[in-house]
């Protein structure tokens, strides 16, 4: 098939404008009342390159479940595709971009103005590989498409793009994995994903970002789009990264449509984690539901903010945000904050934010219980994210994130106990 | 063997609460510690598994012959110390099965097995009373009163401790709740074991017939006797004790 020319040029047009809005743009700082300041001054970004590697599928860890399609971009090149159900569609975008040129034509870019800030344009002028899954209409796709994006060395930048397009009353469940093994050195994840889930589609979606101890920098931004009647069930996981400066939206677009929305957050060291996430309800008769919790150990920082957008003539609406925060050492410093525009009357909007510490009370009552204080601890760590957790409902990412989590808590055993010694005292 | 509480002097931030506290419990009897409100009961209890709100300042706490009052909760509880909370704290996202097993594990070298706890679990359930569904969810989030008491119970039951501790165990419980603890209770008497029973009232010791009774007043334990003391206090109320130590001291 000859590639339609709409396509390929909506494509180079893109990349063009965002050249243009990316070499202009200085690298910027984000600031935020109080004491909340992103920066990127520590990322050396001229030492970093997209790198390019050979076919291959490389080792990975993706809580061993049997996949419908399973894609791997490592660096700068999809070095791994398969797909076992032939009923849906997932490849490279640059291969879509010549294949699919009607549903790329129709749907890239849509939610994702290219010129929204120097990395958005950075992105949509020098993605590569990039990731396209088109789930065909009244299909109900039982096991997981899985998207990997691996950066494995030093020196990277890797510019990522995802589009995926949920057909009309089809079921699926999309997994992005973000891994780095351990490594010194610095590296660029700057990554654009955008779904959008036809009329009736049914949509589970899942983040899986653990870095690694490396200095990989994550600054992306992630749009999800939920036609009539339509719902996505959306987790993000962030296990890891030196500084991850991430956008999550999630719009329910068209009446009936109806997400939820639940993530969880674990920093240490010196980590940097800056969540903005926006609930918005574009129409009337629309739900929502967004509970967000984090845990903070090291010397890490962890801002999430959480908008819920209500636009005039989304009447009806009826959504709520939660979001928590746990700290767990006392040189992490963090907040959580939700808010609220709400520009019409008649809706149901509420929301809460805490920023906490382990409970006394209860350490003391498991302790009591011949449980020792790290036990404990970690115990009520998982509880505390449990409730995150379960909405997974994928029992071996579930067993991923627990096993990660214990791993973390293991690592700031001593740390925790000081805390809590002090506090006690 | 033996739970000895030796000149238990106890403060909080803000006070000193107990006074020196001398009380010992021997394997196979059942004392009761009875008391008004504010007169440290609850301080003592609450010390004995070494609560970071409280602070020993003299004295010492001794189980079978070792000294526990530096210990932390943990090695007390796997030394056979067991408190059934007042107030137990909730732990979401942890469920009762979960928990139990936690702590049925803690006490023992090798992990039960599934199959011998899942019996364990249930006879002890049929002999509070309890659903089965109530096993699956999370430690006392969203328990009413009686619920949370007879969790209490049901994990002295799982634990099986050499002494254990009911702090007001009583308090909230309808009638019909209290003599499903205390025939629970009951149940697990016996010479291998130690009850201290804490209550500001006489009613659960109509039930759990203990072999002595001790009064503290004001942090000082001010009488003691057998069952018929209970049974005196019911009739002439706490401040006939009062106006007795008031009138010895005088």
């Amino acid at each position: 098939m000859p590639a339609s020319p709409r396509a390929s040029d909506l494509v180079e047009d893109r990349r063009r404008a965002a050249l243009e809005v990316y070499e202009r743009e200085p690298v910027p700082t984000w600031r935020r009342s109080g004491f909340w300041t992103t920066t990127l001054r520590g990322l050396d970004l001229d030492a970093l390159e997209p790198k390019r590697y050979e076919p291959g599928l490389p080792e990975l860890d993706l809580g061993d479940e049997e996949h419908a399609a399973l894609i791997v971009q490592r660096g700068a090149t999809v070095v791994h595709t398969h797909v076992a159900d032939e009923r849906i569609t997932v490849m490279p975008l640059e291969r879509a971009v010549e294949e699919r040129p009607e549903r790329v034509a129709a749907y890239f870019g849509r939610r994702l103005p290219y010129d929204d800030g120097k990395f958005a344009a950075g992105t949509a002028a020098f993605w590569t590989g990039g990731v396209f899954i088109d789930v065909p209409p009244n299909e109900r796709i039982e096991r997981p498409i899985q998207v990997v994006w691996l950066i494995d060395e030093p020196g990277t930048t890797q510019w990522a793009h995802t589009l995926a397009v949920v057909g009309e009353h089809a079921e699926c469940r999309i997994r992005e994995f973000f891994l780095a093994p351990d490594f010194d050195g610095q590296a660029l994840h700057s990554g654009a994903f955008e779904l959008y889930a036809l009329p009736g589609a049914q949509v589970d979606l899942a983040h899986y970002q653990d870095w690694g101890r490396g200095e990989v920098h994550d600054l992306s931004t992630r749009r999800v789009e939920i036609r009539r009647d339509a719902r996505v069930k959306w987790v993000p996981i962030h296990l890891g990264g030196r500084l991850t400066k991430q956008t999550l939206d999630i719009i329910t677009a068209e009446q009936g449509s109806d997400m939820r929305h639940t993530g969880l957050y674990f920093t240490e060291r010196d980590e940097h984690l800056d969540l903005f996430t926006t609930d918005k309800h574009e129409e009337g008769h629309t739900t929502g539901d967004t509970v967000w919790k984090g845990v903070l150990t090291g010397d890490s920082r962890a801002s999430y903010e959480g908008l819920i957008h209500i636009v005039p003539r989304a009447t009806e609406t009826d959504t709520y945000l939660q979001t928590h925060q746990m700290l767990l050492s006392p040189k992490a410093r963090g907040d959580a904050i939700p808010s609220l525009i709400v520009e019409v009357d008649n809706v149901k909007a509420s929301h809460g934010g805490t920023v906490g510490e382990l409970d006394q009370e209860q350490i003391f009552y498991m302790m009591t219980r011949g449980l020792s204080r790290a036990e404990a601890v970690r115990v009520l760590v998982e509880g505390y994210f449990e409730e995150v957790v379960q909405r997974l409902e994928d029992p071996g990412l579930e067993r991923l994130v627990r096993r990660r989590i214990a791993e973390k808590l293991a690592g700031a055993e001593d740390q925790v106990r000081e805390f809590i010694g002090e506090r006690a005292a | 063997m033996t739970l000895e509480i030796q000149n238990l002097h106890v403060r909080t931030e803000e006070r000193e609460i107990l006074h020196g506290v001398d009380l010992t419990v021997k394997r196979g009897e059942t004392h009761a510690l009875m008391g008004p409100n504010g007169s440290g009961k609850s301080t003592l209890a609450n010390t004995l598994m070494c609560n970071p709100s409280y602070e020993v300042t003299d004295g010492r706490i001794v189980l079978d012959g070792e000294d526990l009052t530096e210990a932390e909760p943990d090695e007390r509880a796997r030394a056979g110390l067991f408190m059934a909370f007042q107030y137990p704290a909730t732990i979401p996202g942890v469920s009762v099965a979960n928990f139990l097993r936690m702590a049925v594990n803690a006490r023992r070298e090798e992990a039960i097995k599934v199959k011998e706890f899942g019996g364990l679990l249930k006879e002890n359930m049929e002999l509070l009373r309890i659903d089965r569904d109530f096993t699956s969810r999370y430690l006392n989030e969203g328990f009413s009163g009686g619920e949370k008491k007879r969790a209490e119970i049901l994990q002295l039951a799982m634990l099986q401790p050499d002494f254990a501790v009911l702090d007001e165990t009583d308090s909230g419980l309808d009638i019909d709740a209290l003599r499903i603890v205390s025939d629970g209770v009951n149940a697990m008497r016996g010479d291998e074991r130690g009850f201290l029973i804490i209550t500001h009232y006489t009613r659960i010791l109509g039930y759990v017939r203990p072999d002595y009774v001790h009064i503290m007043i004001d942090g000082r334990i001010v009488r003691e006797g057998g069952a018929e003391l209970a049974d005196e206090l019911e009739d002439k109320g706490y401040e006939w004790v009062r106006e007795e130590v008031a009138a010895s001291a005088g």
